[in-house]
């Protein structure tokens, strides 16, 4: 063989032997997921909250059959509008964006929703007085080594003395738990899995809008509402779905994304029965009772945020973002609070004890300007039960082990099956809505 | 600043000086990454609201810098620093999103030819530190929360192998094709699913490994053992 030969041999066998390889393999790496596969199931939702709706959309992107059982009037879960009360409409459930690099952070600027950061400034209800900043550090339940025990210990071992009690409470409340209940060491571990970003921004007008007009929209037709699950048998390959009122829904697959507290109640009769591991492990995901409670006000008395409350311990000025101006302040009641809210047994001895609170905190302003109220209690809602999910203490694995589907069948959505850190929020439950259809046609691909 | 470009020429002088070969190459580079096809994947299964899909960041482009030293063996030794940059854009109605992603590796070759043929094949053996730095851009602009930029970097090592063959341009200039192949086995980057899938720990691992094959040109500046 030549030298010329040789070079020509050699060029082209190792441009055959780079490229050959390179482009079967770029063959066999596919965009997206399930490309050009069609899936012949019928799937059932179970709850038309943000994850049971992307869930759906999901399904409808991939051409699948499918339909949304809700238990309630409405879609939308832990997501809802108020208007007429105030000039603008008003977010009854999930109001704040949290951070904006999540997928609904995407469909905000996609669709040009418009929202705004809240950089509002906050005043602390300390002492019996309203002050500009506290003595004393608060931001101690974040670091290495935190202790498995509650914020409200963990606040008095570093030295939170009382007078600090409804400042923890308000920390504690961010994550929709009262602070004797919500573990340190549990959180901390959610938030190191954070990764949507610490600001947090309102719409002008409503994350339920967002919601409505980007995804449920594309899905409204297949929902059933007023259908309360009360027995899902998936001992046969075809799924048989009973509601209140007998009526029977046939499915192949299902996913169940209604909230943490109606699967912890047994609201809903699983046959076989759910194995224990799993019983155990929704048992020990958190979520405790709360509220949203709306004051309309002739004056604008009340500052941006005020932390500290007995009552409430954090109350927010909701023209916040908004294009107009009413003048609405929101008492935000999480845990133990939301409580003892509940158990005065109607919205008006709600609205009278938030008032008391806030004319000993603006000197009797809130009486002489108030205008009307409208409390948005979760906690009496029979198919929410609660606020949002929140890491106990002693809580380990637990939502990994619930989020776990069942015999390729049931499949477990929602905020509370958040296992990335992004739990309580609108985008987490979204993730929780496509992880599941993926995992179930992942499922079905096999 | 003029001295300091003076202080590099004249360091490059002196070097070259004592240098065996000095070589820069250009390369198409081919890459495979398990972990950020999952999280691309996911990204637009997860998304039917972008039409248009992004591409997995596959096809690269790779400039290097080698210079082996002055040895009478037929294996020599010497460095290289390499750069490497994919990019992956998607263009969909007010939203065009785009993945830019960088590697810089700093490399120990070992260099194999036959010293006595001067023209013919050689081989190359590099074990490199790697950094990555993945970067997300949103309609042209670089994507930004809580007043930083989305942006995962990561560090691993690498090993490759380089077979190329010399033919002769002019005197001590040389020109070779080349093909490689590199495997990255631990690529340690906790935030590029933040970045590529908006979620941590949801797709995939906070680490990845890399595969990566090249094919490119490579010129040479050679002192014969004589010169």
């Amino acid at each position: 063989m030549d030298r010329r030969h040789f070079i020509k041999q050699s060029t082209l066998l190792s441009i055959g032997g780079l490229l050959i390889p390179s482009s079967l393999l770029s063959a066999c790496r596919k965009e997206t997921l399930f490309e050009d596969v069609s899936y012949d199931v019928k799937v059932i939702i179970i709850g038309a909250g943000a994850a049971g709706l992307y869930a759906a959309y999901m399904l409808k992107s991939k051409g699948i059959d499918f339909q949304i059982l809700e238990a309630s009037s409405t879609y939308g879960g832990r997501l809802g509008k108020l208007t007429g009360f105030a000039n603008f409409p008003i977010d009854t459930g999930a109001q704040w964006l949290h951070g904006k690099n999540s997928m609904l952070g995407d469909l905000i600027k996609k669709s040009k929703t418009k929202i705004s950061l809240d950089d509002s400034e906050t005043r602390y209800w300390f002492n019996n007085q309203l002050v500009n900043s506290l003595p004393q550090e608060t931001d101690i339940f974040e670091g290495d080594n935190l202790p498995d025990i509650s914020y409200e210990d963990y606040a008095l071992q570093s030295g939170l003395g009382n007078e600090y009690k409804y400042i923890v409470e308000n920390i504690a409340g961010d994550q929709g738990a009262a602070a004797s209940r919500l573990s340190v060491f549990g959180n901390n571990e959610d938030e190191e899995h954070w990764s949507a970003g610490d600001d947090d921004f309102k719409f002008e007008e409503t994350f339920f809008d967002l919601i409505d007009t980007q995804i449920a929209n594309q899905v409204k037709d297949n929902i059933l509402l007023n259908t309360v699950v009360s027995k899902i048998d998936y001992s046969q390959s075809t799924i048989l779905i009973t509601d209140s009122n007998n009526n029977t829904f046939n499915a192949d697959k299902v996913i169940i994304t209604v909230p943490i507290p109606i699967l912890k109640s047994a609201d809903i009769e699983f046959i076989p029965a759910l194995p224990d591991e799993k019983i155990t492990a929704f048992s020990k995901i958190g979520m405790d009772a709360g509220m949203k409670v709306f004051l309309k006000f002739s004056n604008k008395f009340f500052d941006q945020n005020i932390i500290g409350g007995s009552v409430c311990a954090a109350y927010a000025d909701d023209r916040i973002g908004k294009a107009q101006n009413d003048n609405i302040l929101l008492a935000f009641i999480m845990g133990e609070q939301a409580e003892y809210l509940t158990s005065l047994g109607s919205d008006a001895a709600i609205t009278s004890a938030l008032i008391q609170e806030l004319d000993i905190m603006y000197n009797g302003q809130a009486t002489a300007s108030f205008i009307a109220s409208h409390v948005e209690n979760w906690t009496t809602n029979p198919y929410i039960k609660g606020a949002y999910s929140y890491s106990t203490i002693g809580m380990g694995d637990a939502r990994k082990i619930a989020s776990q589907a069942l015999s390729e069948k049931l499949y477990f959505a929602g905020e509370a099956m958040n296992t990335n850190g992004h739990h309580q929020t609108v985008h987490g439950a979204v993730e929780t809505g496509y992880r599941e259809v993926i995992n179930m046609l992942t499922d079905i691909k096999k | 600043m003029k001295s300091i470009v003076l202080s590099i020429i004249l360091l490059l002088h002196i070097g070259f000086a004592r240098a065996q070969e000095f070589k820069i190459d250009a390369s198409y580079e081919y890459l495979y990454s398990g972990q950020w096809d999952k999280a691309i994947q996911t990204y637009n299964v997860s998304r039917p609201f972008q039409t248009e899909k992004q591409p997995l960041l596959m096809n690269g482009l790779n400039t290097s810098i080698s210079y082996v030293f002055e040895n009478e063996k037929h294996v020599k030794h010497g460095i290289n620093v390499s750069y490497a940059y994919f990019q992956s854009s998607a263009e969909n109605e007010n939203f065009n999103n785009m993945l830019k992603l960088h590697f810089i590796n700093l490399g120990y070759i070992l260099h194999y030819e036959n010293a006595e043929k001067p023209k013919g094949l050689y081989a190359d053996l590099i074990i490199s530190a790697t950094s990555s730095g993945l970067f997300r851009h949103i309609n042209g602009n670089p994507f930004e929360y809580d007043e930083t930029t989305s942006r995962a970097f990561g560090i691993g090592g690498d090993i490759c192998l380089k077979a190329g063959y010399y033919l002769t341009l002019k005197n001590n200039f040389y020109l070779s094709p080349f093909i490689s192949i590199a495997y990255t086995p631990y690529l340690y980057s906790p935030n590029s699913e933040a970045v590529i899938n908006q979620t941590k720990e949801l797709t995939s691992k906070n680490w990845t490994g890399i595969l990566t094959t090249q094919i490119g040109l490579t010129f040479h500046l050679k002192r014969q053992q004589n010169d």
